[in-house]
């Protein structure tokens, strides 16, 4: 990541024409005389760089918790290793049925939330940008991203008041109506689907601001060329936008694609309850439990490093085949 | 070697005259009036003689030369207009008192009260923690204790023991060694002291008893009856609001809401050794006889006699049910209607529903040999106190646990100024009244402030008792008189097995805690015919999930301490 920063950091600076020219003469010069030229702008890498230092890499070091018994006194080189060659934890980890669903979980709701959700705001965006009215364009805009800046645990609240199912606004409708009780929340089935649509209609303003970004840079002239050929609106939006904004939704997807493993901790936290934890326990969650409130460090470092690596891996694959179908890729 | 075994023998000795006087009110004598025999834990022990100690260096007269600085955990309940945990008239009290008697400073932490397991946990993990800590979960203790994250207490109490003396007196060796190990002689953690160890009384609505033409339910069944009958004259009882009623209430936490239930089907006459190895779960999940309770929740919930998704609502959401005047009954902790002072579940009542609605006690539930068994702590099984590695001061903080354990302290803390907190009757009792401002007490009996001492303890047990039914203004003291009678007919405390360490319950507290919330909620809401599957599936993840290698260790470790002996003497 630190090499990323660098890299944007240094070609942020050095967009620019004269660049180039420097570069070629490097061999020749000391690294000391490019310090002192751009001292100012080595400087504000050095933020960045300390920030990865600090709070990303010096952490790792505390991975190896995963392999040794973990003591509140002692160093982490003091603790003695754990059983089977360090490995006890792993295997523990595997053998508990409930980390083996939260694992299940974490995949199936990660999923859903991709197939489901990835869709949307691009579709949104696609919408949003045919809108001629500005200020409805802008309105509908603020609106739908309004509820990223919601808390979960808000969220959450707001839910049960509209989906409980005995005084819940929604299900008093439906009783009203004739209907039988929705087990929104309290029922592990239809719970999944409250937290996919919760989770879709908390994101998909935001995440849309970057694809109407990306189309944003679609130069008009293409537009305008499409109309004199006679497109229509559908044929422009199929044969122009999509295209332009494909790379963009390329990184993304292997952005999520790379997350599959991971979750957030709030969002599943903030939503489940003892009726549906066989379908709500997730990993972050099961970490929490476990490690935080059961003090199982070492267990939990260990499903922590597992789920890092398997994160790793499902993002190395994704770029790989997205390079391999033509596409850019990340790295 | 001599000095262990003569105090194990005092324990052992207070173990039993305690489970004595638990034993004492079986008899099954109900209605209004308090026995005062009962409240007689809260006398000073003083039992503590044997014991040779010594006194420190550091101090002349009490005093440190130079001020000492101390940091206590105090619980922030967070309660619509209460005084602030860490600075009140109480805290200020503390802390002069420190300062003069003993030259230390004293700096209170708030922990959150009801999420206070995790956020001790959070503390210590990150090595801030109070120097001063307390919490109800002993496995907490016993977990960072084993990765040497706590303060072995045995020397330290033992060496200090003269500078310490209301201590000693006041939780004596009961309380004082109740967690010391038989196996290595270490002391993580001293037990507060249940001066009032009341637990779990049922609630109904004494007004809708009225309307309807009902008598108190006194078993089983007249309650099962009692409950269809609000259910079904939901339209007399509540009007417009009808499809509001709930006939019972109970929230996600059911082991303890319905706890008077479950127990009542337990056998009455289970050995001291099966209750020990199924005892690692405070709400009995393991015990005999519990599954058959779970049946009759299953029942009751599909007769619709609990709300629907009642494990999705908060406690708030349920107490603003209570004071709406929506629930016709509900168990828990024996003086819950009662607290709060005008905030409280009966005085909200009184002011939303007309001044007869008002929850009151019932005995109902009835094991197999006819007695209303209460299982209930002995005066240990309160909040554990104990001292992380991080703490610098331990002689300090020693001092500081004398200091509230002083009975004038006490007495000080529990009933606050005359005129402000307190009057005084003519019979010497108090009458306590609404406080305002930083002299609002914010725990019941300000037990939050007195952290050695759960309960109202003031200098004789009779002034306890009569002043005890006055303590929940504005609710009517006859009532509190009535719970605290029905709290303490048939009390069964709990017996001190005396094994401390368990390592297959190390860490799994919360996990298997989760588990059966999670197992009771399934289990209650599950068709009629399906609930004998959910409740043995559940169960068996749940012995899977460590229950089970509990259970095991446990019977080994009291095999290999009691042999064949299945009671305790």
């Amino acid at each position: 990541m630190a090499k990323e920063n660098e890299e944007m950091n240094s070609s942020g600076a050095g967009s620019s024409v004269f660049e180039k020219p420097e570069r070629a003469k490097a061999a020749k010069q000391p690294v000391s005389v490019y310090i002192k030229r751009y001292w100012q702008l080595y400087l504000l890498l050095l933020i960045p760089m300390v920030y990865f230092a600090v709070f990303k890499y010096s952490p790792m070091y505390y991975v190896l918790i995963a392999f040794k018994k973990y003591s509140i006194v002692q160093t982490v080189a003091q603790m003695p290793w754990a059983k089977n060659h360090g490995f006890q934890y792993f295997i523990q980890a595997f053998k508990n049925k409930d980390f083996i669903y939260a694992l299940r979980n974490t995949i199936f709701l990660n999923l859903l939330d991709i197939i489901l959700g990835f869709p949307v705001p691009i579709i949104f965006a696609l919408l949003l940008n045919e809108l001629r009215f500005k200020f409805f364009k802008k309105s509908v805009q603020t609106i739908a991203y309004m509820p990223h800046f919601l808390s979960w645990v808000i969220i959450y609240g707001l839910a049960l008041q509209l989906f409980a199912p005995a005084n819940g606004l929604i299900n008093i409708l439906i009783k009203n109506l004739g209907g039988q009780t929705v087990h929104f929340l309290d029922d592990a089935n239809t719970w999944v689907k409250t937290y996919i649509g919760l989770g879709i209609w908390q994101s998909f303003g935001w995440n849309s601001i970057i694809y109407l970004a990306a189309i944003s840079g679609i130069s008009p002239e293409l537009y305008e060329a499409a109309s004199v050929d006679g497109a229509g609106r559908f044929q422009k939006m199929w044969h122009i936008t999509l295209p332009g904004i494909r790379p963009t939704i390329v990184v993304l997807l292997i952005l999520a694609l790379g997350n599959v493993l991971g979750s957030g901790f709030d969002r599943p936290f903030a939503l489940q309850n003892n009726l549906v934890m066989k379908n709500a326990e997730v990993i972050s969650t099961f970490v929490y439990k476990y490690g935080i409130k059961g003090l199982q460090f070492s267990l939990t470092t260990a499903v922590g490093l597992f789920q890092s690596v398997a994160n790793v891996i499902f993002l190395l694959l994704a770029n790989w085949f997205s390079r391999n179908m033509g596409e850019r890729g990340i790295m | 070697m001599k000095k262990k075994v003569l105090s194990l023998l005092l324990a052992g000795s207070m173990v039993v005259s305690m489970a004595a006087c638990g034993t004492e009110g079986d008899g099954g004598q109900q209605g209004v009036g308090v026995p005062v025999g009962e409240v007689n834990q809260q006398t000073y022990e003083g039992d503590h003689n044997e014991i040779e100690g010594g006194s420190s260096s550091e101090l002349t007269d009490g005093r440190f030369a130079e001020t000492r600085h101390i940091t206590v955990e105090v619980y922030d309940r967070g309660n619509d207009g209460g005084s602030d945990p860490t600075d009140n008239m109480y805290t200020d009290y503390i802390k002069k008192g420190m300062l003069e008697d003993h030259n230390v400073e004293v700096e209170f932490v708030a922990v959150p009260r009801w999420t206070e397991v995790d956020e001790i946990n959070n503390l210590l993990a990150a090595g801030t923690a109070p120097d001063i800590c307390l919490t109800y979960s002993y496995p907490t203790i016993q977990t960072y204790a084993d990765m040497g994250g706590v303060i072995d207490l045995q020397n330290l109490v033992v060496d200090n023991k003269n500078d310490i003396p209301h201590l000693w007196d006041w939780l004596g060796t009961t309380n004082m060694y109740w967690d010391k190990s038989v196996q290595d002689g270490t002391l993580w953690a001293l037990e507060g002291k249940r001066a009032n160890n009341n637990r779990i009384v049922t609630y109904v609505r004494q007004d809708w008893l009225d309307a309807l033409g009902l008598k108190a339910p006194t078993t089983r069944q007249e309650f099962y009856e009692m409950l269809c009958a609000f259910r079904d004259n939901a339209d007399t009882l509540l009007g417009a609001d009808a499809s509001k009623m709930i006939p019972f209430s109970c929230s996600a936490d059911i082991g303890w809401r319905a706890a008077l239930l479950i127990e009542s089907m337990i056998d009455p006459n289970i050995t001291d050794k099966e209750f020990y190895v199924n005892g690692f779960d405070d709400r009995k999940y393991t015990q005999n006889g519990v599954k058959e309770a779970g049946r009759i929740l299953n029942q009751w919930y599909n007769e619709g006699l609990m709300m629907e998704g009642f494990a999705l609502a908060e406690s708030s959401d349920e107490d603003s049910y209570m004071k709406a005047g929506y629930v016709g009954a509900f168990m828990h902790n024996w003086d819950y209607p009662f607290r709060n002072g005008e905030d409280s579940i009966n005085a909200n009542l009184a002011r939303l529903v007309g001044p007869d609605a008002k929850f009151v006690a019932v005995d109902c539930f009835e094991a197999s040999n006819g007695q209303y068994i209460k299982y209930c702590d002995s005066t240990a099984g309160d909040r554990k106190i104990f001292f992380p590695t991080t703490n610098d001061e331990p002689l300090a903080s020693l001092l500081y646990l004398d200091w509230i354990s002083d009975p004038a302290h006490i007495e000080y803390l529990q009933c606050g100024d005359e005129g402000v907190t307190h009057t005084v009757n003519a019979d010497g009792s108090y009458s306590f009244m609404a406080a305002t401002g930083a002299a609002i007490m914010n725990s019941g009996q300000n037990i939050d402030m007195t952290i050695t001492c759960n309960g109202l303890c003031l200098s004789t047990p009779e002034l306890t008792t009569l002043s005890l039914a006055n303590n929940y203004p504005p609710c009517d003291p006859a009532d509190v008189a009535q719970a605290n009678a029905v709290a303490n007919n048939g009390k069964k405390p709990t017996k001190n097995a005396k094994i401390t360490a368990i390592e297959a319950e190390t860490g799994m507290g919360e996990a298997l805690n989760a588990k059966r919330d999670q197992a009771w909620a399934l289990s209650v809401t599950a068709p009629v015919d399906q609930f004998d599957t959910v409740w043995d599936t559940n169960m068996e993840e749940y012995l899977a999930a460590g229950g089970q290698a509990i259970i095991d260790e446990r019977t080994q470790a009291w095999e290999a301490l009691y042999g064949d002996k299945t009671m305790l003497d």
